[in-house]
């Protein structure tokens, strides 16, 4: 199974193989090939890197915009994973290639639109201001890119969830 | 006799704390909870628990009259009020006394003396304690702009606009210089009108390069004061204290005894029961100031509790039930351990600590020797929007600091929250700091290196890091499509991604 997996603004190509039954898997990531024993835990998953022995316990949350929570031993990180055979239902899914959906992570009021469809943006530039529990959040660009879409307005209320801008 | 029952009036971590040691007490404990609690720890800890109405707090937390009608048709005797919330509320403290009820904190007076900030100025002083230079009386709201400017004057630039009535940094304001005043005023008001529903405002010197330290004490109903260790509080963020410890590295001994010595002066005065906390600010040249008084349980009352090996919350609900207060006054004041606590939060770090609250999948919580985890999330509950989004408080002790800040760096690493960002990245960075490794801080140290790194992630992803990101989420996604097939989940999922396998299953 293939995957394009976005991590820190980069995409990589990975495709994960089964080897038989017995919960080893084939990683091919950067055109190289990584076997690995990954085992469900209550975590997430416990992976073996079966060339040294590292031992790593992982987990992956899919978040309400579509990109994922992904959260090493020491720190956490977004991905967005866009699977060819993938299906993906609802609201607010990550977009093509290269897109970067910034979606509202909780209820809250619009202050103020930092940006516009068109604008350029540098990796952490703030784009929006939500209030949200008597707290002014300034959501930032997660990529550097183009700003392609601007999905609300400064006033309007937001639900957890809900598209505020896209960048490509 | 039928066993005494305790209502605990909160939520989270510290219901569950007190329920702990209503358990160990022997005594009953009654939950209530609003209905996004449904399923929270502190519902599932208690004897009983009762609803009291909907999320936000005002409409349940808040609620005196149905707190009230809880306890008594629970047919509990005592209540505890937790931090927050009611804690420090005289009405509430009242209401509980006029319902035949006794509330584990000191008397309605006491919560009024000490709860209003230049009240509890006018005690320090008149108990003979230094207090921070400023105004002694709140300022009338119509007092005209030149006797603001002509006050401030008075007292010195740099200054603090400070709430009456409140805390947490709420209705506080820096005014840097004269043409601050005005507007911090304002603000102030404003900001301490709508959350505390109290307008009034005075002004303090802000002193330069302070730290802030308090003094725990407990007090019996029959005219017994203890003081205990201080604590180190000085790593704030907006003046939201982050970590604390005991003992400070800024006192001598000399000076923690004229500190404990002043907090129990202060607390005599106003026949102090219970437990409270008494703040101090402590200057470079080592002089202390009286800051406030907490008429509550603190947050940060564990590292007290590990360093003298003293339970505050039986203590406080054997107080209340009329006991004396029999402790050591020596032993409250000798640290055997250095202890160092982190307030974990669901809160995103790299987003200028934003809220996140949602489901926690999983938890891993650190063991071993010197660790306490007081915690009031359990897996599988969703953190809800309307309430402090803390997770846990992690506690970790040693024989000395440089031993238990090793050993916080070992526990914060096994730390792990799946499903909600938190602030355990934040803490790691932070404990990684020469100047935290030093102790060389002060209550504007946090603020002016978070504000210097401009929004810089705490850790960086390395390109291996990135690496294991895209094996993991491959990974997750290989199983999320597979588990469908399989006819049984293969990963611990949530509801979310178990309808979208169902949906995928079906086409």
């Amino acid at each position: 199974m293939k995957f394009d997996v976005e991590v820190a603004g980069r995409e990589r190509a990975v495709t994960v193989e089964r080897l038989g039954e017995t919960g080893r898997f084939r990683i091919v990531l950067n055109g190289q090939a990584h076997d690995v024993d990954a085992s469900p835990i209550d975590l997430g998953l416990s992976i073996l890197f079966l060339s040294d022995g590292r031992s790593l316990d992982a987990a992956a949350t899919p978040g309400p915009g579509g990109d994922w929570l992904v959260q090493l031993p020491h720190l956490d990180v977004s991905v967005v994973v866009d699977g060819r055979r993938h299906v993906r239902g609802g609201q607010g899914v990550a977009g093509g290639p290269g897109q970067q959906r910034v979606i509202a992570p909780m209820p809250g009021r619009v202050l103020r639109v930092l940006v516009k469809p068109g604008d350029q943006v540098a990796h952490r530039q703030g784009l929006v201001v939500v209030e949200a529990m008597k707290m002014e959040n300034e959501l930032t660009a997660p990529k550097a890119g183009t700003v392609t879409e601007v999905a609300i307005a400064e006033g309007a209320s937001v639900e957890a969830g809900r598209l505020l801008v896209v960048i490509e | 006799m039928t066993r005494r029952k305790v209502l605990i009036a909160n939520r989270g971590e510290i219901a569950v704390r007190v329920m702990r040691a209503c358990r160990e007490l022997g005594l009953g404990t009654v939950a209530v909870y609003s209905e996004c609690d449904r399923t929270a720890l502190h519902v599932r800890t208690a004897d009983e628990a009762y609803l009291i109405g909907p999320g936000p707090a005002a409409d349940s937390y808040l609620r005196i009259d149905r707190l009230i009608d809880v306890a008594v048709r629970s047919g509990a005797s005592l209540v505890h009020p937790g931090y927050g919330f009611l804690a420090e509320n005289e009405d509430f403290a009242q209401a509980c006394l006029d319902a035949g009820l006794t509330f584990v904190g000191p008397s309605p007076d006491a919560i009024t003396r000490m709860g209003h900030k230049t009240a509890a100025r006018r005690v320090a002083i008149a108990a003979g304690v230094p207090v921070v230079p400023g105004t002694e009386e709140p300022f009338a709201e119509d007092l005209p702009d030149e006797a603001l400017l002509a006050e401030a004057a008075r007292i010195g630039y740099p200054l603090l606009v400070k709430a009456v009535a409140g805390g947490g940094g709420k209705g506080m304001r820096m005014v840097p210089t004269r043409a601050d005043l005005l507007p911090a005023i304002r603000t102030a008001r404003s900001e301490a009108g709508s959350a505390f529903g109290e307008r009034a405002v005075y002004l303090e010197r802000r002193l330069a390069r302070a730290r802030h330290i308090e003094i725990q004490l407990l007090g019996d109903h029959y005219g017994t004061v203890v003081p205990f260790v201080e604590r180190e509080c000085s790593i704030q963020r907006r003046h939201q204290k982050v970590v604390e410890e005991s003992p400070s590295l800024a006192l001598t001994d000399e000076t923690r005894r004229a500190m404990a010595a002043c907090a129990a002066a202060v607390a005599r005065t106003v026949g102090y029961t219970n437990a409270g906390t008494i703040e101090f600010l402590l200057d470079e040249d080592g002089k202390f100031y009286f800051l406030e008084m907490n008429t509550r349980l603190q947050v940060e009352h564990p590292v007290t509790e590990v360093v003298t090996g003293i339970d505050l919350v039986h203590w406080q609900l054997r107080i209340a039930m009329g006991e004396r207060l029999t402790i050591d006054p020596e032993r409250a004041l000798t640290p055997v351990a250095h202890a160092i606590e982190c307030r974990i939060y669901a809160e995103d770090p790299d987003q200028g600590f934003m809220p996140s609250p949602g489901l926690v999948r999983a938890l891993n919580v650190p063991g071993g020797p010197g660790v306490r985890d007081d915690r009031g999330v359990a897996p599988g509950f969703t953190i809800p929007l309307f309430y402090d989004s803390m997770i846990a408080k992690l506690i970790v002790w040693s024989d000395n600091r440089t031993d238990a800040i090793a050993r916080l760096s070992r526990v914060l690493d096994e730390y792990r929250v799946i499903g909600v960002r938190t602030t355990l990245p934040f803490f790691r960075w932070l404990v990684a700091q020469p100047e935290f490794a030093a102790g060389q801080f002060d209550t504007t140290y946090l603020d002016s290196v978070l504000a210097a790194r401009k929004g810089q992630a705490f850790v960086d992803a390395t390109d291996g890091d990135a690496d294991d990101a895209a094996v993991v989420a491959a990974l997750a996604a290989w199983f999320r499509a597979h588990q469908a097939s399989a006819g049984a989940p293969v990963t611990p999922t949530s509801g979310n991604w178990q309808r979208a396998a169902r949906v995928e299953a079906l086409r």
